[in-house]
């Protein structure tokens, strides 16, 4: 009832113009007409994969190779994975905002250090070339402590005795990883890869607070301007059908995600 | 038998969370409920006038209540709308909100009501009566308040630049701007702006830059007009470039300051566009002997005759669910009359809408007593609201896209801009 309604209700609105207030007016397949017609939304789209393009394989290497260091017999272990992980259970709101700050033009701690060292300043949230790939990298570093958990987790399941022997054969330090670890996690790296997928298909708070989907809509990711179409301005049939056109892209590529794995295992 | 309880309670739970919203705000006979805004200015006002009200009028008694919390108060009365548990009367009812709200139905057309267009021509202008006309032809709601937005101005920094007054035409803004503009820490970036104004595409951020620059520069022309829109004209493309210019030259920041401290109390800046509000936190976070005033929005420099503004008018609404309309007019017109207007500017520091405001002389001491206040005062001859549209936020939206990619970004002339805007609205009336 809970999942069904909303759903069932969902499909009926793309068939109608509604704003809430005054009665549905059926509209046909208008509504998909638009759609296909509406350069923000393609735009939109497409800015979230690439932002998918950034933070996916940035989040997997980071989140590797500091598991892999904190997996090693260091001191203050613990710590350091607290630390790592704190990013993660502060709320996203309070990390945006202190990112925005980082990224700053003229005050920004970023341009600071550019500027220390002999460089130009970076318009990091103004430049529209820019601004989709900050938003990646501020993601990642939200993100990152809950993947160095996993891939720790990982690293901890693949028996010692492989190390050991490749250790008599003489194998060094890149070859272990290459040949032993990575294969050994690769179910950890496709849960990964799975997890941030979807967590960047919803890709909403950062943009919505730091760039508000601009410059010139290079920021605006699908969730966003769903969001935009349904509650800034009520136009929830085509909400819906934006929503129910995104569901879609979203489930395609998590079965082509879900194909690999199968593949591999 | 466990499960049977367990499902009749739930039930029963269920039954009484839904007849507690249906009957939600609704009054009672005999009581008028009343949504004011939640700050604290506001409720006083409410609290004062209400207890005056209820005091001489046994028989409908009015409940005052801040309009419930929630992200914006536009979104609660939506769901107000929605879940049919609007209150009477509602005040601060933005006005480009109210056409929306009329073509649902869910107004009362108040000119229906006897004697209240009387009283609103006592109240108000022509002009302002004709501009809250909804495109039906009925009145839906009350002018109220305004907050005209203006240019205020570090009067030292000013000064400073060899300037008795602030820059009212084009030509001087941008004189000013070149003069002030400057690279304090020497880093080959210019950090100190003559003005600011918010860069982000927010529709309603264009309330601050491009609508009063427009207003200003036309004389109060609106935007749309029987569904058509109605601004490209060389007083849209005059301020389009006016604004480029600002940004282009580096006048105005592209980065956005807001999120700092205050960027006209330190100093930062010495002009932004902004409305009446300002004076009370300037004057609770200024540091010592800094002075500001405040000054008309800028012109295009051949512009003759007073100068324009947008005033952010806030209306009075009842709803249809109120079952004493009239009784409900008999109480806003005491939130409307002299006294209440003047209750109005000493407890919340706001403008009405009432016309001569400045010149009346039973206001007089209040303006007195507050000289800025005065000068938006008299700049509330020369305001101008919103136009009566239900899709005017996406028109709002639509000029703001135009607006980051011509002003900010340089990527189309002011013409291509203007055009491609007032294209895209009209594409949005035949949709």
């Amino acid at each position: 009832m809970f999942v069904a309604f909303p759903v069932v209700f969902s499909v009926v609105l793309t068939f109608h113009k509604w704003n809430i207030i005054a009665p549905m007016e059926y509209t046909g397949l208008n509504n998909y007409i638009l759609l296909f017609n509406d350069k923000i939304f393609l735009k939109s789209v497409g800015n979230t994969l690439i932002f998918l393009l950034i933070h996916i394989p940035l989040q997997i290497i980071i989140a590797l190779f500091i598991a892999e260091i904190l997996n090693q017999k260091i001191k203050l272990k613990g710590a350091f994975r607290g630390a790592f992980f704190l990013p993660v259970i502060v709320s996203g709101v309070v990390v945006t905002i202190l990112w925005q700050q980082l990224y700053g033009f003229d005050t920004g701690l970023f341009n600071r250090l550019l500027t220390g060292i002999g460089l130009g300043k970076i318009g990091w949230l103004t430049d529209p070339d820019i601004a989709m790939a900050s938003i990646a990298v501020m993601a990642t570093w939200k993100n990152v402590g809950l993947y160095i958990i996993l891939f720790l987790v990982g690293l901890q399941t693949v028996p010692t005795q492989y190390y050991e022997a490749a250790d008599l054969e003489g194998a060094n330090h890149w070859q272990k990883f290459f040949k032993i670890t990575l294969p050994m996690i690769n179910p950890t790296i496709f849960m990964v890869v799975i997890l941030s997928t979807i967590g960047g298909f919803s890709l909403f708070i950062e943009p919505y607070i730091m760039t508000g989907g601009g410059p010139l809509n290079s920021t605006i990711s699908a969730v966003l301007y769903i969001y935009k179409q349904g509650f800034f301005y009520y136009h929830m049939g085509y909400a819906a059908t934006l929503g129910l056109f995104f569901a879609f892209i979203i489930l395609a590529v998590v079965v082509v995600q879900k194909k690999f794995i199968e593949k591999d295992h | 038998m466990k499960r049977f309880f367990i499902n009749i309670t739930l039930l029963i739970i269920i039954s009484l969370s839904l007849q507690s919203c249906n009957s939600g705000n609704g009054s009672s006979d005999s009581k008028l409920i009343y949504w004011c805004s939640n700050n604290s200015y506001e409720i006083q006002f409410a609290k004062e006038l209400t207890e005056k009200w209820n005091k001489n009028n046994k028989d409908v008694s009015v409940k005052y209540q801040p309009v419930p919390e929630g992200r914006s108060s536009e979104e609660i009365i939506l769901a107000a709308v929605v879940g049919k548990t609007t209150p009477d009367i509602y005040s601060n009812m933005w006005q480009g909100d109210v056409e929306v709200y009329a073509q649902a139905g869910v107004l009362i057309a108040l000119d229906t009501i006897p004697g209240f267009l009387e009283f609103l021509a006592e109240r108000c202008d022509s002009e302002v009566v004709e501009e809250i006309k909804s495109l039906d032809g009925h009145i839906y709601q009350i002018p109220w308040k305004i907050n005209p937005i203006m240019l205020i101005y570090n009067e030292k920094m000013i000064s400073n630049l060899g300037l008795s007054n602030p820059p009212k035409t084009y030509a001087e803004f941008f004189e000013a701007s070149a003069k002030f503009q400057k690279d304090i820490d020497g880093d080959g970036y210019i950090d100190r702006w003559f003005g600011y104004s918010e860069v982000l595409v927010t529709w309603w951020q264009r309330f601050f830059d491009f609508y009063p620059l427009y207003l200003a520069a036309s004389d109060g022309a609106p935007l749309v007009k029987e569904n058509k829109a109605v601004f490209n004209n060389e007083y849209g493309v005059a301020v389009f470039k006016f604004l480029r210019t600002l940004y282009k030259k580096n006048y105005f920041s592209k980065e956005q300051l807001s999120a700092r401290q205050d960027v006209f109390l330190s100093e930062i800046i010495a002009t932004r566009f902004t409305g009446p509000w300002e004076i009370a936190h300037a004057d609770k976070f200024k540091p010592k002997g800094f002075e500001y005033n405040f000054s008309c929005i800028p012109v295009p420099d051949d512009h003759k005759g007073p100068v324009y503004t947008y005033g952010d008018p806030k209306n009075i609404v009842i709803f249809k669910t109120c079952k004493k309309p009239q009784a409900a007019w008999e109480y806003v017109k005491t939130l409307i009359d002299r006294d209440g207007d003047l209750k109005l500017l000493q407890l919340t520091n706001q403008l009405p809408r009432r016309k001569n405001i400045s010149t009346i002389s039973f206001f007089s001491s209040y303006f007195e007593q507050n000289p800025k206040m005065k000068i938006f005062a008299n700049q509330s001859k020369y305001v101008r609201g919103t136009d009566a549209s239900p899709v005017l936020k996406e028109v709002f939206d639509l000029i703001s896209q135009e607006y980051e990619a011509c002003v900010i970004y340089g990527m189309k002339t002011p013409e291509q801009a203007v055009k491609d805007a007032s294209d895209a609205v009209d594409l949005l009336f035949l949709k």
